[in-house]
Order: structure tokens, then sequence, then C-alpha cells
């Protein structure tokens, strides 16, 4: 497996696709979660300013708020992203057939799938070290640039968010890696994807988040739980558009263990038993 | 290698889920250390049952053993080297970054990789991508990997597939070379040609079935042996005569021309008979056609195969 891992980051620190996909998550963080937002707020007349005043609402961009703000970002953007880079990993496999490439190596197939997934859960890891780093330095600079002053989260609550942001995101990475094998398409995977995290999560669990029996199918779902771990760290001003968590942040986090291990199981499962070309 | 077969196979078959019968009930033997041809027309099965033996597909029925192991399996995959279909690499990477990436999954240490590269003549293009690569070149590349782990066995399916000439002669120089040393080679291909020009024995398979398997020579002499064309005038005088001289079965009349099914070293006294006979000979020559015959007689007819 540690084969399999060396092969695999050479490919992923070599394919621009990946960096595109942290670059397009890093200025998404930077420039429209902190830099847009705290023009708009500190920039529009007071006229057009909503019932909480600018000074209160920038506060939302300042340090004491940077892992609330991460982690929405990590269930948002960030989730979309991962499930790409996932499904870009195993699905290119089938597009360009290099998975026949490989299988005819020494490794096992168990190997093979083990050296990726390892690969995966670092780079994770060093894309939620990453959006920390970003999210950490543009709430400082929010708070310098306004001359106000605003206390850093404890490092107990900065690790906490941490684990909780790159939990997220490897559920995300699995689900992609897991659609990339099972529909063999890069195109299949990324487009189910995103259409099942922003019209069958999102849309549709906001729409029907009251039905009785909708509410009860939500529970089960990776964003709605990934949202009961992010109710954990609160902004510290009134958050008007928050919504009641359908699920608590416990269950929240052991849901998300539970994907986490049955997507890598079930892409473990297809890619061990299927069979690779041919019709 | 110890194995009097570097591919064994007994009663393979595979059946895919869409019913169709790709490989049937398959019994190969590949000698150690020579190089096999595996013939048919497109669609006969030869690329499927590369795949079984690299281990890619798993068989309906029936069992193989390949480099002395089962396929697929990592001691038998360490002692193959295999390119099979088409060449499929990371199009964004360098020659040589894919071959390191092969080499990163095979635990080979990545001073192999010169050497190969040099052994394909690549070296030159190794540091450019992968997608910038010609046809030949891309062939050439898929061989260096196979040959990465200096394997004992080589498997290559249709490896001239889409070269130009040049490429072509090229790569049948490549593959006579890969034979030095004792490596086996199994190669697939749809030219009967390329497997005259470079196997020591073939097996030509159709609808799934090896329909017959020996040295080119066998296989020439099961179609009735070496063949003699002969070009001559006036045509029913000149047939008259031969069927006299020979058995009518071992005269028939192609485009004009005779095919007489006798040993070559008749040619003389029957192209003296011919001329004291009034009778023009304008050609008398070795039939080359005849293993093509057999071919297309086996492959589109194969004995004890329906449908």
């Amino acid at each position: 497996m540690i084969a399999s891992f060396s092969a695999e980051s050479l490919k992923a620190r070599k394919r621009w696709a990946n960096w595109i996909l942290i670059g397009i998550l890093l200025a998404w963080i930077l420039l429209l979660i902190y830099l847009t937002f705290f023009l708009v707020v500190t920039l529009s007349p007071k006229s057009i300013q909503g019932p909480i005043p600018a000074s209160v609402l920038k506060r939302r961009l300042f340090p004491e708020n940077f892992v609330p703000s991460v982690l929405n970002a990590g269930s948002s953007i960030g989730a979309a992203i991962m499930l790409i880079f996932g499904a870009l990993s195993t699905a290119s496999e089938f597009g360009w057939l290099t998975v026949q490439t490989i299988l005819i190596q020494k490794p096992t197939r168990a190997a093979v799938l083990g050296g990726k997934l390892l690969l995966l859960g670092v780079a994770t890891l060093l894309v939620g070290v990453a959006m920390f780093a970003a999210a950490a330095l543009a709430s400082y600079a929010a708070v310098t640039l306004d001359g106000s002053s605003s206390a850093w989260p404890t490092l107990e609550v900065m690790l906490k968010g941490f684990g909780a942001l790159v939990l997220q995101l490897a559920v995300w990475t699995a689900f992609g890696a897991f659609l990339g094998i099972a529909f063999r398409s890069a195109a299949a995977a990324i487009g189910g994807g995103l259409v099942y995290l922003f019209v069958g999560e999102a849309l549709l669990g906001g729409l029907f988040r009251n039905t009785p029996i909708v509410k009860e199918v939500l529970k089960f779902l990776p964003g709605i739980n990934a949202d009961g771990v992010n109710a954990a760290f609160p902004v510290t001003i009134r958050d008007t558009g928050a919504t009641t968590q359908l699920v608590s942040t416990g269950r929240g986090v052991l849901t998300l263990l539970i994907y986490l291990v049955v997507f890598s199981i079930l892409s473990l499962l297809i890619f061990q038993r299927r069979d690779v070309g041919g019709s | 290698m110890a194995q009097a077969f570097a591919v064994e196979t007994h009663g393979l078959t595979k059946r895919y889920s869409t019913g169709v019968l790709a490989v049937d009930n398959l019994d190969l033997r590949v000698r150690t250390g020579e190089v096999y041809g595996f013939l048919g027309p497109n669609g006969a099965g030869k690329t499927t049952t590369l795949r079984l033996l690299s281990g890619l597909l798993r068989p309906t029925t029936g069992s193989a053993t390949v480099a002395g192991a089962a396929p697929g399996s990592p001691a038998s995959l360490a002692r193959m080297g295999a390119m099979v279909e088409t060449p499929a690499f990371y199009p964004y990477l360098s020659g040589r970054d894919n071959l390191r990436v092969v080499a990163g999954y095979a635990s080979l240490p990545k001073s192999r990789i010169e050497p190969v590269l040099k052994q394909v003549d690549l070296t030159d293009r190794a540091r450019h991508k992968f997608k910038t690569y010609s046809t030949g070149m891309k062939q050439r590349l898929g061989v260096a990997a196979a040959l990465l782990k200096g394997p004992d066995l080589l498997i290559l399916d249709e490896p001239t597939s889409g070269l130009d000439p040049q490429g072509t002669i090229e790569m049948r120089a490549l593959i006579k070379e890969l034979k030095q040393g004792g490596r086996t080679v199994l190669l697939s291909s749809h030219l009967l040609n390329e497997v005259e020009l470079t196997c020591d024995r073939v097996g030509v398979i159709a609808k799934g079935k090896l329909v017959a398997e020996g040295t080119v020579d066998e296989l020439r002499a099961r179609s009735g042996g070496i063949a003699l064309l002969v070009r001559a005038t006036p045509l029913d005088q000149a047939r008259r005569l031969l069927e006299s001289l020979l058995k009518p079965e071992q005269v028939r009349v192609e485009a004009g021309a005779f095919v007489l099914s006798v040993d070559p070293s008749q040619a003389a006294s029957i192209n003296r008979r011919l001329v004291s006979d009034g009778i023009d000979v304008s050609e008398l020559r070795i039939s080359e056609q005849s293993l093509e015959d057999l071919f297309l007689q086996l492959t589109e007819n194969p004995p004890g195969v329906t449908g």
C-alpha cells in the first residue's frame, strides 16, 4: 500500500486539476467569504443596512468567528470541491484506462485502492490545513484593517473545529471517490454528486425540512449531519439566519464517521470484484 | 523460469454479463522461451483472453496459470509485463513520469527507467507529456512499461496496431530483440504477416475458440502443404494436363491462376511438362497465400463452432 501511495502522490502532485480545485476553494474563502463581505459591510450606505449594525456584522469576519466561517465554507463549497477531487481521482483512471496499467503491476487491488484512499486522506488533511490557515489569515487581516480587536478561539476550539472540518471534507472526498468507482466516468460521478449535494440535499432538504417524513430521512443525510456538527461552533453575534439543527453534534460526528467508513468499504468491494475492461 | 509452459489455460471461458461469450473453453499452452502469436480477426476473443491472463477479468469457468501462478496474483504479476489493448498512461505526465508511476506501483527502483527508455528509443522524448506522443511513441512507452520489471513473460496486445510501416518494422525488430535471453513473448495480432515474421508458434482463435495451433510451417502443412502458383495458357489445356499429373483435389483455379497443393520441389518437373506440351507458363512460384487461406477458412468457418 505504501508503494501505491507513493505512486499516487506523484500523480496527484503533478495534476493541474487538483491545484486548480484547491485554488478555487481558497479563492472562494479569501475573496467571497472575507473580502467581498468585508467590502459590502464596510462600504454600503447606512440607509440600506439592515437591523444589525455593520460594526456588529463585521465581527463575523474577525478571528473570534473564523472557525464557524471555515466550517461553513467546508460544508458548502468545500464539500463540492472535495467531491470533485475524489471523483476525479478514481473516475479518471477508468476514463484513461490507466486502471488496467496499474492493476497489471505487482500490488493487489486492495493495496492499489488502499494507497489511493490514503493519499486522498492526506490530501484532505492538507486541504483542511490550507483552509484553516486562509481563514485565520483573512480574519486577522479583517480585524487589523478595521482597527478593532477580537480574541482568537481557544486552542481546544480550534482543534475541534479542525477535526470537524477534516471529517466533513473526508466524507465528501470518499463520496466522490465512491461515485467515481461506481460510475467509472468523471462526468457522471461529478454530475451525480453535485446534483445530490445541491439539489437533493440542500434544496429539497431546505424546502421540505419541516415535513415530518422528510425530516426523518434528512436526519440520516451527510449534509444535515455536517450542519449538526457545525452547530457546535456558533458565531459570536446573533445569527438571524440560523435554522434549528435536526441532529445533535454527537450524532452528526458519528453519522459522518459511518459514512466515511461505508463509502470506503463500498469502493473497495466494487473495485475488488469488478472486471476491468470488456463488455 | 522453471515451468515448461509460461502460460497454460484449461477450459478458460468468459461470458460477459451482457451474455456475450467472448472466450469459449480455451486450452492454451505457451512454452517458456518462445514467441507465441495469438492470431484472430477483430472480435475473436484475443484481448479478452489477454485480460483474463493479466487478472483484469475473472473467468466464468476454467483456470489458468501465468508465469507459474494464478492470473492477477502478485506472484504472477511480478514476473510478467503486459500491454493490453492500448498503451494507457496519464496524459498530463511525461513519459518518464509515467514510468516513475508504474515503477512506484511495482516497487521497482527508479534506476530501471532510463535503460528501458533507451531500449525502446524514447529517451529524447521522455520529458514530453504523454498526450503529445504519436501512436508509435505511445506503443513504445507501453512496451517500456511492460519491460520495467524485467519480466520472464511479456504479453503484448496488437503491438503494431496503428503504426506506420517504419514503426511496424521497428516494433518487430524490438520484439525479436526482446526474445533474447529466454524471455517468453505472447503477442496478439489480427495480421497474419506479423505473426509469420515474429512468432515461433501460432494459435488461431475464432469466436472465442482455439481453432488451430502450431508453428507457421505446421499450419501451412495443415492447409495442404505449401502450394505452387502457376499461371499458364491456354487455361483449359493446362488444367487437363495438371489434373492428369496430379489428383483433381490438388488443383484449383483462383483469379486465373492454378494453385497446386504439391511439394515445391515438383515445380521444375511440372514446368517441364507444361512447356513440352506447348503450354506457355508466365508465372510459377510458391504460393504465399496458403497460410492466409487457412486463416480465413479457420476464422470464417471454424471447426466445431456454429453461429
